[in-house]
C-alpha cells in the first residue's frame, strides 16, 4: 500500500525553483523582438481627457506606438473597467500606453506626452457622496442601480441627526430581514450599539501584475501573474476580441494574488492589443508604484450595529448598516458582510441594511475574505464588550451564538454541509488555554497591560462541478492536469493528493500539470471564495474513481475474467489476491494508446465542459487517460471557520502593542496538507493583524491622491510584529458532503486575526472598543490619555 | 509634460576612490552633482524621476572614510560610510556608546543596514510624504506646505521647530549622536570643517530646503565621538507601527550623567517631533541636581512638551514625547 | 532668463509659483546703472542764488515742509521697508537666518504706517498736494530738457517736485501691491491675526499672488536704490534734511517752489514747524 498522500506534509513540485530563484514570473520571460511599455497615469482623481498630443513622444527614437482606450476591443463600459480610459475616475488610472525598444525610452515618451485633462468633482468619503451637495464619483451616479449607476441622496437632516460620530442612516439600496429585530429588541436583556468602520486597503502582492504578449498565426500567448490559469483565458480573449481558443495563458507561478488577480487583470489587454498593433511581442512592467493603484484594494466600509441578547448570552436581535467605499467600479463585499454575520452568530432575529457606493478611489475587488473579514472585525469586539455586560464568558458567547450541523446561512437560511465550530472553539481554548489566559485580563506590569482576546471567522470555503483530467503515460506516472492557478497555496500539488490517494500512488509517481493552457488544461474553478481545495479535490477525486475503472476495465480486456475483480494500487493494476497478474501503470498506457477509444481520448464523457473535452482531445493517445466531472452534489453552504486567539501587552505610555501569543484553531474539514494548512492559516492571521494594527491606505483630502504607494508608508506587517511561533490546530473532521472531507482555508483567517487583535487591545484597554480598523498606537495613545481623537470615528482613508 | 515614476532616468556615474576626488567631483558638478553612499534616500528620489541630478558621484569605492578607528582622547572616529550593521555590531560602540549601537540596530531592517551608512542616515531628507511625492511645495522651492493645511494627513509631523514646513527629521542616530556630543567632519574643496552634532541639523526657518549644514560640495566624511562618560547612563526607544522597515514617530536619546543618586549633567533629545533632532535644554537644566526618579522624569516630560502645537492629525506625539522623555529620565540604565 | 517660477501642481498642471529670484540681482544691477548712468550724465543742479526778494516778504526763514506725522510715516515706512528687504531677499541670496517672522511682523507694521498715512493725507494734509497737474506735467518737460542739458528756465515746482510725485506713485503701487499679496500670504504662514487657509485660491490664482508680491519687492530694490542715491545727492540733500527736521529755508523754498502753487502762511507755519 502507498502511504496516503492526504494528511501528510509533502515538499510542493514548485518549491525548489522557487528558493532556488528558478522560477520564472511573468516579467521573466523574453520574446524575440521584445518591445517595453509604460504607462501614462491620471494625475487627477476624476477627469476628463480633452485631448492628447504625442507627436513629441512618438517623434523620438525608439518609440513603436502608443495605445489609446478608444483602440481597445471593449472600451470601457457602464461601470466595467477599461485597462484604459479617457474618463480616469482615480488619481493613477492608466489613461494610454507608449510601446518603445526599451523602458527607458518609453518613460521618456511617457513624459513627453501633452495630456489635457478637464477636472471633474471626485469624492473620497462615501458619506460626502450621499450628502444632498456631495459630488458623485461619476457622472452616471454614486451608487449602483438597476441599469448602471445611478444617484442617490440623504436629506441634511439625516446627516444631522446622526451628528461626525455615528452613521448616518438613509435609504439603504439593500435590505434584508429575518424575524422582526424591533420586537426583539424589544424583549432582549442586553443591548450594544456601535459605530464600527473597516478601512480599504490594498493588496500588495508581492509580484505585481506584469505581463507580456505576443503573436502567433493568430493566437494571443500571455505572459501573465494569475490566480486561475484556465479561467483567465476567456477574460482575456474577450479584452483582445479573439476567440477563447486562440488564447494561450501561461503563468506557472503567481507571486501573491489574494484576490486581485482571480482571473485575469485588465491591464492585461494593453500588452495583448498593443503587441497586436505594434506587431511585435510588448512587455508591460508593472511597478510597485503602479501596482498600488491598478492592484485592486479591499472594500471598505462605515457602519453602525445594535445588537440584542439573551440574559443567557443568545443573540437574539442584530440590526447592521453598512455603507460600503466601493471604489470606482464596485464592490459587492457588504453583501457578503451580511451573509457571514449570520455564519458567525445565527441571530434570532436580523435586520441588513446597505449602500455601496462609489468613490474616486482604485478599483476593489476580492480581498481575501471579502465582506467577511471585514465584518466579523468589526463586530466581534462588540459582541465582547455584550459578554462584558452579561457576564458570559467571551469565548462561551461565541460557542453559545456558533451554528451547529443544522446552522443556516444568510437571508435565505440555507444549510450548511458540516459546520465543526465548537469543536473548533473548543480545540482553541484548549491550545490556547483560554480558561487561564483570560484571567490575565488587565494584568499591569510596568507600562505594559495584558489583553486578551479571540475572533471567529466564517467564510464560504467550496464549489462543485469542475473537471479532473488525468493521464497515466507510459513512463507509469500519474499526470495530473489542472486548470487551476498557482498562486502559492501549494493547491496545485495537494488537491491532486485526491487522486493519487483514489489511486492508492506513490506521490512521488504523479506529475503535476500545470501553469500553461498549451499543456490541455481542464475545466476548473475561478481560484477565488477559497474553493479550490474543495473543487478539486473533489474534481480529481472524481477523476481517480474514474481512471480505477478504466484501469480495471482495461486489466479486464488484457488480461481476462470482469473489471471487478480487479484491484488497484502502488502503479499497479492486478486481480485482486494476486498482484503479480496485472499491468504495471506504464503498461496499461501503452495499452491504452494501441487501444484508443475511451482509454486514450478517444470517447469523451458527454458532461465534460467544453474545455476539458478540448484539452481531452488535445492528449488523445498520450496515455490512459481519465477525465470526469465532479458529480458528487452539494447539499448545502460549504464553509470554514477559523477561531483566533491573541495575548497582547499594551503600553499604556506609548500606545504600543505587542502581540505576545497567537493560536489559531480551524474547521475546515480533512486535513490535507498539516504544514501547508498552518502556514496558510498563519498568513492570513498576519495578514488581518496587519489592517487591524499597521496597514494603512492614506489619501489627501484636498488632492485625492494616496500616499502610502511603497511598503514602508502602507506599512503591511512583518514578521518582528507577530510572535515567531503562533500555534495552529486543526479539528480535522471530514465534511461528510464531498468524498475527501475538505474545505478550503484560503480567507477566514483573515478576520479572525484582525478579530483576535482588535478584542484582545479592546481588553486591555479595560473593554473600551474603537471598533475600527487601523487602531494605531496614535489612536490607543489619544483614548488612554484622554486628548483629542486623531481622527474622527466615521473616518476613513487614515 | 506628463509624469511618470518607478523609472530611474539616465545620469553620469563617477565612483571616485578618495575624497578629494568626490569633493573635486562635487565642486564641479555643484546643484547638478548628487553624492550616492548607501542610496536607501537616493533611489526613491530617482525612481520617482523628482531629483534628476546629471551626475552622481557614488562614495561606494572611498575606503578612507569607511570603518571604525580609535580618535583622539579615547573617542572614536567612524568614517561616514561605515554601514548601519557595522556601526550597531562594532564592540567598542557596543561596550562604549551602546546608545549609538541600539539607534543604529533599529534603523529600517537588516538588508537596509547593511547597505545603509552612518553618514546617510544622518543628513537624510525628509519622508514627509507631500515632498516625497514631488508636490512643489515650500521645501521643494514651492510657495506651499500642503503638511500644515486644514484636513492634511499629517498624522507623522511636526509638534515643534516649524517654520512654514512641518517636516521632521527622520533619522534614528542623529539623535543618538547629539546625546553623545559627537562631532560631524565636513570635507569640502575650501577644506575641512567641524560642526558639533547639535549645529548640524538646521530647521526650515534657516534654510527650508536643506536639513543639515552641508551645501552643494560639501561632504560628511567623519563622525567623531569624544570619550565616554564615567558613569553615564543611556535612553534610547524608537516608537514606531512596525517592528521592522519604519520611520520613527518619536524618538528619544538621553545621556545622563548620575554621580550619588543625583543627575550632575544631562542631554535629552528627541527625534521626529521636528525638523531637526531637539536637544531639550530646559528639560536638561530643569533636571540637573535632582534623583533620576518618577517624579523627575514626570517634570521632564511636562517641560519637554511646553509650547509643542499640534497640528490636525498629530496631537498623540505631544503625549508620547511627554511619556518618553519621562522613561528617558526614570528608565536610564 | 525666466521671469516666473514654475512647477507642476498635484494634479500635473503648470502653475506659476512666484518670480524668478534672478531678476533679484536684474533689480540691483538696473539700479545701480541708473546710479552710475544719473551721476555722470546729470550736472549737480547749482542754486541759482537768484530769488526774487519781493516774494520773500512776510516770509519765516524757515518753513516747514514736514509735519512729524509725515515724518514720522516716512521713515517708519524706511524702517519698516529696510525690514521687508532684507528678511525677504537676503536668504534667497544666500544669508541665512529666521526672517518670516521679522518679515511678516514687519510687514504689519508697515501696513500700519500706510494706514496711518492714508488717515493723515484725507484728515490733515491736503490730498491734492501730491496729484500730478498739467502744470506737473509741463515741469517734468521742461526738467527733462534741463537733465538733458537743453538751456531752458525750469519752472519751480509746487509742495512736491514732479519727480517725487512719480516716485511716489510708483512706490505707492509697489506697496499696496506687496502689502494686499502680503495679507493674502499670512494665510499661508502660521501667526496669530489671521487663521491658516492654505487652499482660500487656487493654486495657479495663489501662484499669481506669490508673482505680484515677487514683482513688487523687488520693484522696490529698485525703487529703494534709486530713493536712496536721490537722498544723499549734494543738491537734493536740503529735502533730505527736510523729511529729519521738518523745515526748509526760505532761499531753498522761493528758489525750488511756486509760492502760488505751495503757499505758506509764515506766521503760523513756524509756530506749528515743531507739531503737528
Amino acid at each position: 500500500m502507498a502511504e496516503r498522500a492526504i494528511g501528510t506534509d509533502i515538499s510542493p513540485p514548485d518549491l525548489h525553483a522557487k528558493i532556488t530563484g528558478r522560477a520564472r514570473y511573468a516579467e521573466d520571460f523574453h520574446a524575440e523582438g521584445m518591445a517595453f511599455a509604460k504607462l501614462l497615469l491620471s494625475p487627477m482623481p476624476h477627469a476628463r481627457v480633452r485631448s492628447v498630443d504625442t507627436s513629441r513622444a512618438e517623434a523620438m527614437e525608439g518609440v513603436l506606438g502608443i495605445l489609446r482606450a478608444s483602440e481597445l476591443p471593449r472600451p470601457e463600459q457602464g461601470t466595467r473597467e477599461g485597462a484604459l480610459s479617457d474618463e480616469p475616475l482615480y488619481e493613477g488610472a492608466p489613461i494610454l500606453a507608449v510601446a518603445a525598444v526599451d523602458e527607458t525610452t518609453a518613460a521618456a515618451a511617457v513624459e513627453a506626452i501633452r495630456v489635457d485633462l478637464e477636472p471633474l468633482p471626485f469624492v473620497l468619503d462615501p458619506l460626502d457622496s450621499l450628502r444632498e451637495s456631495g459630488p458623485n464619483a461619476r457622472t452616471d451616479g454614486n451608487v449602483p442601480g438597476e441599469d448602471g449607476p445611478t444617484s442617490l441622496k440623504w436629506p441634511d437632516s439625516v446627516f444631522d441627526e446622526a451628528g461626525p460620530d455615528r452613521l448616518p442612516m438613509g435609504e439603504p439600496t439593500a435590505e434584508w430581514a429575518i424575524g422582526d429585530v424591533d420586537a426583539a429588541f424589544g424583549e432582549a436583556d442586553v443591548i450594544v450599539e456601535e459605530t464600527i468602520v473597516h478601512q480599504s486597503v490594498t493588496h500588495h502582492p508581492m509580484e505585481p501584475r506584469s505581463c507580456m504578449a505576443y503573436w502567433q498565426n493568430g493566437k494571443l500567448f500571455l505572459h501573465g501573474s494569475t490566480q486561475s490559469t484556465e479561467r483567465t483565458r476567456g477574460p482575456v480573449a474577450a479584452m483582445a476580441g479573439i476567440d477563447v481558443e486562440d488564447v494561450v495563458m501561461i503563468g506557472e507561478y503567481c507571486g501573491g494574488g489574494f484576490g486581485s488577480k482571480i482571473s485575469g487583470v485588465p491591464i492585461m489587454a494593453v500588452p495583448a492589443v498593443l503587441s497586436r498593433k505594434i506587431g511585435r511581442p510588448v512587455m508591460l512592467r508593472i511597478t510597485r508604484y503602479e501596482e498600488n493603484y491598478i492592484g485592486r484594494a479591499r472594500a471598505g466600509f462605515q457602519g453602525w450595529a445594535k445588537i440584542g441578547f439573551r440574559s443567557d448570552g443568545r443573540m437574539t436581535a442584530l440590526d447592521l448598516y453598512l455603507v460600503q467605499d466601493s471604489g470606482a467600479y464596485g464592490a459587492s463585499d457588504f453583501f457578503t458582510a451580511g451573509t457571514v454575520a449570520t455564519a458567525s452568530y445565527q441571530p434570532e432575529n436580523m435586520r441588513f441594511r446597505g449602500v455601496p457606493v462609489y468613490t474616486n478611489t482604485p478599483p476593489r475587488s476580492a480581498q481575501r475574505a471579502p465582506g467577511g473579514a471585514q465584518i466579523v472585525a468589526m463586530l466581534e469586539p462588540v459582541v465582547d464588550k455584550a459578554a462584558r455586560e452579561l457576564g458570559v464568558d467571551r469565548l462561551e458567547i461565541r460557542k453559545i451564538n456558533a451554528p451547529g450541523h443544522d446552522g443556516w446561512l444568510g437571508p435565505n437560511q440555507g444549510p450548511f454541509t458540516s459546520a465543526y465550530v465548537r469543536e473548533a472553539l473548543d480545540l482553541g481554548g484548549e491550545l490556547f488555554d483560554w480558561e487561564a489566559r483570560s484571567q490575565l485580563s488587565g494584568r499591569r506590569e510596568g507600562t505594559r497591560v495584558t489583553g486578551v482576546g479571540m475572533g471567529l471567522s466564517p467564510f464560504t470555503a467550496g464549489s462543485n462541478g469542475r473537471d479532473g483530467l488525468l493521464v497515466i503515460r507510459p513512463d507509469g506516472k500519474l499526470h495530473v492536469h489542472q486548470g487551476i492557478g498557482n498562486l502559492g497555496t501549494h493547491s496545485i500539488a495537494d488537491t491532486a493528493r485526491a487522486a493519487s490517494d483514489v489511486l492508492d500512488l506513490d506521490w512521488d509517481d504523479v506529475v503535476v500539470v500545470w501553469g500553461d493552457t498549451s499543456k490541455h488544461l481542464p475545466f476548473s474553478t475561478v481560484q477565488a471564495g477559497s474553493q479550490t481545495t474543495h473543487a478539486h479535490t473533489r474534481a480529481n477525486h472524481a477523476a481517480g474513481e474514474a481512471m480505477v475503472g478504466l484501469l480495471q476495465e482495461l486489466a479486464a480486456l488484457e488480461l481476462g475474467g470482469s473489471a471487478t475483480d480487479y484491484r488497484v494500487a502502488d502503479g499497479r493494476v492486478f486481480r485482486a489476491g494476486n498482484r503479480a497478474a496485472g499491468l504495471s501503470f506504464a503498461q496499461a498506457a501503452e495499452r491504452a494508446i494501441a487501444r484508443g477509444g475511451k482509454f486514450s481520448g478517444g470517447e469523451i464523457p458527454e458532461d465534460l465542459h467544453d474545455v476539458t473535452k478540448g484539452a481531452v482531445a488535445g492528449l488523445a493517445g498520450e496515455g490512459l487517460i481519465a477525465a470526469a466531472k465532479d458529480n458528487y452534489g452539494q447539499p448545502g453552504a460549504v464553509f470554514t471557520w477559523v477561531a483566533t486567539f491573541a495575548q497582547v501587552e499594551l503600553d499604556v505610555e506609548t500606545g504600543e502593542v505587542e502581540i505576545v501569543d497567537l493560536a489559531s484553531t480551524t474547521d475546515c474539514g480533512t486535513v490535507i496538507h498539516p504544514r501547508s494548512l498552518a502556514a496558510q492559516t498563519n498568513g492570513g492571521v498576519f495578514q488581518g493583524i496587519g489592517m487591524a494594527k499597521s496597514q494603512r491606505w492614506v489619501f489627501d483630502p484636498q488632492w485625492g491622491i494616496p500616499f502610502t504607494k511603497r511598503f514602508y508608508t502602507a506599512r503591511p506587517p512583518g514578521i518582528l510584529d507577530v510572535p515567531l511561533s503562533p500555534r495552529f490546530a486543526a479539528v480535522n473532521e471530514p465534511d461528510p458532503h464531498t468524498p475527501v472531507g475538505a474545505k478550503g482555508i484560503g480567507e477566514p483567517p483573515v478576520g479572525a486575526g484582525e478579530a483576535a487583535y482588535a478584542c484582545a487591545v479592546a481588553d486591555a484597554m479595560g473593554g473600551l472598543c474603537l471598533c475600527r480598523t487601523p487602531l494605531t498606537s496614535d489612536m490607543i495613545l489619544a483614548e488612554l490619555e484622554g486628548r483629542p481623537r486623531p481622527y474622527g470615528l466615521l473616518d476613513t482613508h487614515v | 509634460m506628463a509624469v511618470i515614476r518607478d523609472m530611474i532616468p539616465p545620469f553620469e556615474l563617477y565612483q571616485p576612490a578618495g575624497v578629494d576626488d568626490a569633493v573635486r567631483l562635487m565642486e564641479q558638478y555643484g546643484d547638478e552633482g548628487w553624492v550616492l553612499a548607501g542610496g536607501l534616500d537616493t533611489f526613491d528620489w530617482f525612481k520617482d524621476r523628482i531629483k534628476r541630478p546629471a551626475a552622481v558621484i557614488d562614495l561606494a569605492a572611498v575606503d578612507e572614510i569607511r570603518g571604525i578607528a580609535e580618535g583622539g582622547d579615547g573617542g572614536l572616529d567612524i568614517g561616514a560610510m561605515t554601514s548601519l550593521t557595522a556601526v550597531a555590531e562594532h564592540a567598542d560602540v557596543q561596550s562604549r556608546y551602546p546608545l549609538l549601537a541600539e539607534a543604529a540596530g533599529l534603523v529600517a531592517t537588516p538588508q537596509i543596514r547593511n547597505q545603509g551608512t552612518l553618514g546617510g542616515n544622518i543628513v537624510q531628507d525628509t519622508r514627509c510624504w507631500y515632498y516625497r511625492s514631488g508636490w512643489p511645495c515650500y521645501r521643494a522651492g514651492g510657495n506651499i506646505c500642503y503638511a500644515s493645511t486644514r484636513r492634511a494627513m499629517n498624522r507623522e509631523h511636526c509638534i515643534m521647530g516649524a517654520d512654514r514646513c512641518v517636516a521632521v527629521n527622520p533619522s534614528d542616530t542623529a539623535p543618538a549622536l547629539v546625546a553623545l556630543d559627537a562631532e560631524m567632519v565636513v570635507a569640502s574643496s575650501s577644506g575641512e570643517r567641524t560642526y558639533a552634532a547639535a549645529d548640524f541639523f538646521i530647521g526650515p526657518d534657516i534654510d527650508i530646503e536643506r536639513m543639515t549644514v552641508l551645501e552643494p560640495g560639501d561632504l560628511l566624511t567623519r563622525i567623531v565621538l569624544p570619550a565616554p562618560r564615567e558613569g553615564a547612563r543611556w535612553y534610547f526607544e524608537k516608537i514606531r507601527d512596525r517592528k521592522s522597515w519604519d520611520f520613527s514617530l518619536v524618538t528619544v536619546a538621553s545621556m545622563l550623567q548620575v554621580q550619588g543618586g543625583v543627575i550632575q549633567d544631562a542631554r535629552v533629545v528627541v527625534n521626529s517631533i521636528a525638523p531637526y533632532p531637539v536637544r531639550m535644554g530646559a528639560v536638561e537644566a530643569a533636571i540637573r541636581g535632582r534623583e533620576p526618579s518618577d517624579e523627575t522624569g514626570q517634570m521632564a516630560g511636562e517641560i519637554a512638551v511646553e509650547g509643542a502645537r499640534a497640528l490636525r492629525h498629530n496631537d498623540y506625539k505631544i503625549a508620547l514625547t511627554r511619556n518618553l522623555v519621562k522613561r528617558s529620565i526614570r528608565d536610564a540604565a | 532668463m525666466e521671469f516666473l517660477r514654475r512647477a507642476l501642481n498635484p494634479w500635473g498642471e503648470d502653475v506659476p509659483i512666484g518670480v524668478s529670484w534672478d531678476l533679484i540681482w536684474a533689480a540691483v544691477i538696473i539700479g545701480a546703472v541708473f546710479v552710475v548712468v544719473h551721476a555722470l550724465m546729470v550736472p549737480k543742479k547749482v542754486a541759482t542764488g537768484e530769488i526774487d526778494e519781493s516774494e520773500a516778504e512776510g516770509l519765516p526763514e524757515k518753513l516747514q515742509r514736514h509735519t512729524v506725522g509725515a515724518r514720522g510715516f516716512h521713515w517708519s515706512m524706511s524702517a519698516t521697508m529696510f525690514a521687508l528687504l532684507i528678511t525677504a531677499f537676503f536668504p534667497v541670496i544666500g544669508i541665512q537666518f529666521p526672517w518670516v517672522t521679522i518679515h511678516w511682523i514687519a510687514g504689519v507694521l508697515l501696513i500700519l504706517t500706510v494706514i496711518y498715512h492714508i488717515y493723515h493725507v484725507f484728515a490733515k494734509q491736503d490730498f491734492w498736494t501730491m496729484w500730478i497737474d498739467r502744470r506737473d506735467v509741463e515741469e517734468g518737460k521742461l526738467g527733462l530738457k534741463a537733465a538733458l542739458g537743453r538751456s531752458v528756465e525750469r519752472p519751480r515746482a509746487g509742495k512736491y517736485p514732479v519727480d517725487q510725485k512719480m516716485f511716489h506713485h510708483v512706490a505707492m503701487i509697489a506697496t499696496l501691491g506687496a502689502v494686499v499679496t502680503g495679507v493674502l500670504m499670512m494665510f499661508r504662514v502660521d501667526n496669530f491675526l489671521l487663521p491658516m487657509n492654505t487652499y482660500m485660491f487656487s493654486d495657479a490664482t495663489w501662484g499669481w499672488v506669490y508673482v505680484i508680491h515677487g514683482v513688487c519687492g523687488i520693484g522696490l530694490i529698485f525703487l529703494v536704490i534709486a530713493h536712496v542715491y536721490f537722498a544723499i545727492r549734494p543738491e537734493k540733500r536740503w529735502m533730505t534734511w527736510s523729511m529729519i527736521n521738518g523745515w526748509i529755508d526760505r532761499n531753498r523754498y522761493l528758489e525750488n517752489h511756486d509760492p502760488a502753487r505751495w503757499t505758506v502762511d509764515g506766521g503760523s507755519q513756524t509756530a506749528e514747524a515743531e507739531g503737528d
